[in-house]
């Protein structure tokens, strides 16, 4: 499904990613971890396509050139990136949008767009099992909304858009222990054999929910260390550090 | 600065005179005053021919009166343009030559320049009047290539620098003031940093008014060449007289590729007293040019004295990437009156600029900041942060805000706020309650607004100016 | 350069006038002709060079009365409502059918106040010296509108290099309460210069609630002056949505006389080809507990120009004056300028002022965020400037009429796409 190799990237002349090499492969689910600083957010956003970095090296997705596609196709095509900060909009009305940004993707994949009711029907049934207040929806987008209603949110669209590979950008942090399990159990929920995650965390405590098939120490820009779930709880008891 | 014990009964500590000789200029404002002080400074033909210039100019020129602090007219031909102390006619070799009256003066304000007491780290330049009266660690900074001298040993020793770069910030046209003071100019700093060189401690200046009915027009020339650094400080009192004083100084920085300038001033002159009789009017034009790609200039200013300030530090930023920086605090009581602020002009792309104004006003006085923000068609992504606080003590006194904003293209940002507000109560109290009178309160308050302006200060001037910020509001909260 | 003096026969020509007025009128006739139109070397003017824009676009200002035959309108249906009708300033229908009529007085309006301030604006004397048309609407004591007043400004088609000088004046009694939506209709296809005064005078506890829309691509010119008196409780609500002219200048004078009073402005706009619009707003704090509300938000695309201004003057004894002041312009081209002046000038100390402006372009994390949702860039953009503009919209209280807002701002920003 994914494809990342010798991936390079900097920003304003200052070297981020430093030669990466990742394959995820349709129904996996990947654990990325790393000190801050690591460049995780940044594969995330080079992932997703945003602007302004430098890279070189091979990004693969359904065998296509990611690099060619540009931000709003990406997504259309099935990537789905859950942000670490997700922005504030002011003025747009989160529904509303959601709805915009889900018949896109319909669109796209030439299914047919969905009438104001089916929609309601859909993000009420979602947002109730994630425990959201339907009221939130009708707020501006990410506007007030506390660190965990940011993240629920971002969960929310992941669950609506249904996409083939989804990326959790720090997901569980700032979560309490019950909206941990509710962001875990959406994932568990969403997992198919055709669909990929690349989960990024600083917690082996999601992990344990989500059972990962691979575990990826990130540092440096560098993937320097794979291995199963046994890796992540290795991390638990000796930091950073203890790996190497 | 060197602290003394402050004299909490003391309005004015600097207010003494010094009795001392002086030579000064025929009466007036001429052309033969012109001519009276380019001789006296042995100047060449060329910056008399300069000078004259200027008057011309200033023959069809106006004083501005659109800034808020309105101020009675002054009779140019009432003043003496020229004053220096008789002693310092032939210009002393070293400072045991210089009158012991004038190092006692500077004694007295904080400033030895005696080689045995200097202060460490800072090189001085003292203006007495129209003159400069010593420059300290001279022979260190030469043998960094760096010149630091008053302007008129400049311009007979450094002919091209001066001629390259005076008036090219500043054109003689530029305004009343800035004519005036190119016509009439007396003495001042001049700074050249060669290139890629640090400037190893802080330069200074420190400007004196003392004789009376004189007018005090310095005129400040820095230029840091490619790759230097320079941080410059710039302080000022003078005797409480009765009468107003002029001091209309022009300040010229270039900062050439990568350079960097950092200029801090902690103005204190004479305010005038309780009712609002005598006082300096501090009409002063800064302006810095960032001429080379990535320099900086920053500006830095404590404005406690003066009867009337009116100036606005600005920079041009006419290289790609470079900084201009304003960090401002403008404190008046009493009667005061000040009109101050910056302009900063983006010509050069991905420019920035950042403007921190601290306004405090109390008594019957006046304080306006008034700045302007103009990101030219050019200037991609540039940006600009302004944020003006200004706070009242009573409702005698005035907090005025006027910023101008333009911008010209859509991949550059302005953001300004400002707020305007009284000493918070509670922060009061709560001083108060843990045992600080009201004026020890309110100083550690009010410094405490004004934190982010002082700490750009360096280390020298920063305790100086944050007494002074307790000592210019004293009674003003009953 | 379009010399414009006026000669004095003009006066006459209006009408007949007692000495007091014709006095008042000349008075001002002279001022207009010493300064003529104002130029940026006047500090209201200097980012509007009225004078150069003038110039360079009419041949002539006509002052010739333009008659025009009644002419059909558009109702809106989307919700009720009385309404009256203006048609090139002058007001040639009223109906207020859901109201009791004894409780409103509407009439053209005759000039009775002839004050010897000295205006400054060379506008304003302009006005008041050759003023001939124009409404005066009075609501009694008391009484509560029950249904919206529409106010239908209707710009006829043999418009034609002329200039409209309009008096309005509306005037709200004790403990009443108008809710106005002044709505343009535009017929017109030549340049014209509509010159409006303005009066409003809100009692004590008087509400007054005022929504414009002005959006409609024409080739006016205009400038108004309204200068509103607050008394003590009292309070007025603006919502203006300016745009598509050529030149408009809103000079907006609140004055909170009395303790208590409040006003609430808050514009949106977005200005699209060579557009050049200012909104100046001067709120005076002449009582002490009185609160202000600014919010001013620009678009501005391709090589349109806008202008913010806006004051907020405390005086010493206005003391517990809350006063905000917002203003916020996005920029979508490199032709496009946002220019703004936010003053305080505050003389006591028991206050809370603050104003912020901001200016530049739509930020790219929020485009980055939509894109990654599978919207274009065009749709984020668009979606973006929908909710910067309607963070204004969102305030109206009645829905009938925010929808009928947002959809007339959704055409113009579709109309937009086309170009
Ligand atoms: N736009 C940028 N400009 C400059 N440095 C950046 C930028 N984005 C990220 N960085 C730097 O790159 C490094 C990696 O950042 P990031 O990917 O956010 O780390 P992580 O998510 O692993 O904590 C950090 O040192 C960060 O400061
Ligand atoms: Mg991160």
């Amino acid at each position: 499904m994914l494809v990342i190799k010798n991936l390079k990237a900097s920003v304003d002349g200052k070297d981020i990613l430093k030669g990466l090499n990742i394959s995820i492969k349709p129904g996996e689910l990947h654990a990325i971890m790393g000190p801050n600083g690591s460049g995780k957010s940044t594969l995330a956003n080079v992932l997703s396509g945003k602007v302004g970095y430098k890279i070189s090296g091979e990004l693969k997705y359904e065998g296509k050139n990611l690099q060619e596609i540009p931000i709003d196709e990406r997504a259309q095509k099935g990537i789905f990136l859950a942000f670490q900060y997700p922005t504030e909009i002011p003025g747009v009305n989160t529904s509303n949008f959601l709805r915009t940004s889900l018949n896109k993707v319909r669109k796209a994949q030439g299914k047919q767009e969905l009438d104001a009711l089916s929609f309601i029907r859909i993000i009420k049934e979602k947002s109730n099992e994630l425990g959201m207040d339907e009221k939130m929806l009708s707020r501006q987008l990410n506007v007030g909304f506390s660190g965990g209603e940011k993240k629920k949110n971002e969960i929310l669209q992941m669950k609506i858009l249904e996409p083939n590979l989804i990326i959790l950008d720090e997901t569980d942090s700032g979560l309490d222990i019950d909206a941990l399990k509710i962001v875990a159990e959406g994932v568990n929920s969403s997992r198919t054999d055709k669909k990929s995650f690349l989960v990024i965390t600083h917690y082996q405590r999601l992990l344990n929910f989500i059972n990962p098939d691979f575990v990826h120490i990130l540092s440096d820009g560098k993937i320097v260390k794979s291995g199963s779930m046994k890796l992540a709880e290795d991390l638990e008891k000796t930091g950073y550090k203890g790996i190497k | 600065m060197k602290n003394e014990n402050i004299n909490h009964n003391q309005e004015y500590k600097y207010g003494f005179t010094t009795d001392i000789e002086n030579i000064k200029a025929p009466k007036g404002l001429s052309e033969k005053t012109i001519k009276f002080i380019s001789k006296i400074k042995k100047e060449p033909k060329w910056m008399l021919d300069w000078r004259l210039k200027a008057f011309n100019r200033l023959k069809v020129s106006k004083e501005p009166d659109w800034q808020k602090p309105k101020f009675p007219k002054i009779n140019y031909q009432d003043l003496y343009y020229y004053s220096a102390p008789k002693s310092m006619k032939d210009k002393p070799k070293s400072l045991d030559e210089v009158d012991p009256k004038l190092i006692e003066t500077y004694n007295k304000l904080g400033i030895p320049l005696n080689e045995q007491k200097k202060l460490s780290g800072v090189a001085v330049d003292a203006v007495f009047d129209s003159v400069s009266v010593a420059t300290t660690f001279k022979g260190e900074l030469t043998k960094k290539g760096i010149i630091f001298c008053p302007i008129s040993e400049a311009i007979q020793k450094h002919p091209d620098l001066v001629k390259k770069y005076l008036g090219s910030v500043i054109p003689i046209s530029d305004h009343y003031f800035a004519t005036l003071n190119s016509a009439v100019f007396t003495d001042g700093s001049f700074v050249y940093i060669p290139p890629n060189t640090r400037c190893p401690m802080e330069l200074s200046t420190y400007f004196r008014i003392n004789a009376s009915e004189t007018g005090q027009f310095e005129r400040t020339l820095i230029i840091a060449d490619k790759g230097s650094y320079v941080s410059y400080l710039e302080g000022c009192t003078a005797p409480m007289r009765d009468e107003n004083q002029l001091h209309a100084a022009n300040v010229e920085l270039i900062a050439l590729d990568d350079a960097e300038i950092k200029y801090s001033t902690v103005q204190n002159w004479y305010p005038g007293d309780k009712d609002g009789v005598g006082g300096i009017y501090n009409f002063v034009t800064k302006r810095g040019a960032c001429r080379g790609k990535n320099s900086k200039i920053s500006w830095t200013q404590v404005e406690t004295g003066s009867a009337i300030t009116w100036k606005y530090p600005s920079c041009i930023l006419q290289g790609d990437n470079s900084v201009g920086e304003f960090y401002s605090i403008a404190i008046t009581n009493n009667h005061q009156k000040a009109d101050t602020g910056t302009k900063m002009i983006h010509l050069g792309k991905n420019t920035k600029s950042k403007i921190i104004s601290k306004g405090i006003s109390a008594g019957k006085a006046d304080n306006t900041y008034r700045g302007l923000v103009d990101i030219g068609r050019k200037a991609l992504n540039s940006r600009n942060y302004t944020q003006c606080d200004s706070l009242l003590m009573g409702n005698k006194c005035g907090a005025h805000t006027v910023p101008y904003i333009k911008n010209k293209n859509s991949s550059s940002t302005i953001e300004h706020e400002a707020t305007t507000s009284k000493i918070n109560e509670e922060q009061l109290f709560y001083c108060n309650q843990r045992g600080l009178n009201q004026e020890e309160a309110v100083s550690l308050i009010v410094n405490g607004f004004c934190k982010d302006v002082l700490q750009q200060l360096p280390m020298e001037f920063a305790v100086e100016a944050q007494k002074l910020v307790g000592i210019s509001l004293e009674g003003s909260v009953g | 350069m379009l010399n414009f003096k006026i000669n004095s026969n003009e006066i006459d020509n209006i009408g007949n006038f007692n000495a007091k007025e014709k006095e008042f009128r000349l008075k001002n006739l002279d001022s207009f002709n010493k300064n003529g139109f104002p130029n940026k070397k006047s500090e209201d003017w200097k980012f509007s060079d009225l004078r150069e824009i003038v110039s360079k676009n009419f041949k002539k200002l006509d002052l010739k009365l333009v008659k025009t035959k009644v002419q059909k309108i558009n109702f809106i249906k989307e919700f009720d409502h009385n309404y009256i009708i203006v048609t090139n300033g002058e007001l040639t229908s009223s109906n207020f059918k859901f109201e009791e009529k004894n409780k409103i007085k509407v009439q053209s309006y005759s000039n009775n106040s002839f004050t010897n301030k000295q205006e400054e604006n060379p506008l304003i004397n302009l006005n008041h010296a050759l003023s001939d048309k124009g409404y005066f609407l009075e609501i009694k004591e008391n009484y509560k509108f029950k249904k919206v007043l529409v106010i239908y400004n209707l710009y006829t088609s043999n418009l034609n290099e002329n200039i409209l000088n309009c008096k309005n004046k509306i005037k709200i009694g004790k403990n009443s309460e108008l809710h106005i939506l002044e709505y343009a209709i535009n017929h017109s296809k030549k340049n014209f210069f509509n010159n409006i005064y303005e009066n409003v005078i809100l009692e004590e506890s008087a509400i007054y609630k005022n929504i414009s829309i002005y959006n409609e691509k024409s080739f006016g010119y205009f400038h108004k002056y309204s200068s509103n008196k607050l008394d003590k409780k009292s309070s007025s609500t603006f919502f203006i949505f300016p745009s598509g002219l050529k030149f408009n200048k809103l000079d907006l004078e609140f004055d909170l006389n009395g303790e208590n009073s409040e006003c609430n402005l808050q514009a949106a706009s977005y200005l699209n080809y060579d557009d050049h619009q200012e909104i100046k707003t001067r709120i005076n704090h002449f009582a002490p507990n009185c609160k202000s509300f600014q919010k001013v938000k620009n678009v501005l695309n391709s090589e349109s120009k806008g202008v913010y201004q806006g004051k907020i003057f405390v005086k010493d004894n206005a003391q517990k004056t809350d006063a905000y002041q917002l203003s916020k312009a996005i920029l979508l081209n490199d032709s496009s300028e946002f220019n703004s002046k936010p003053e305080l000038e505050i003389y006591a100390d028991d206050v809370k002022c603050s104003h912020g402006s901001s200016s530049g372009n739509i930020e790219e994390d929020s485009i980055f965020y939509l894109m990654s949702r599978g919207l274009s860039r065009q749709e984020s953009i668009k979606l973006l400037i929908n909710g910067f503009l309607s963070e204004i919209t969102d305030e109206i209280k009645s829905n009938s009429i925010k929808n009928f807002i947002v959809n007339k701002l959704e055409d113009q920003l579709h109309e937009h796409k086309k170009h």
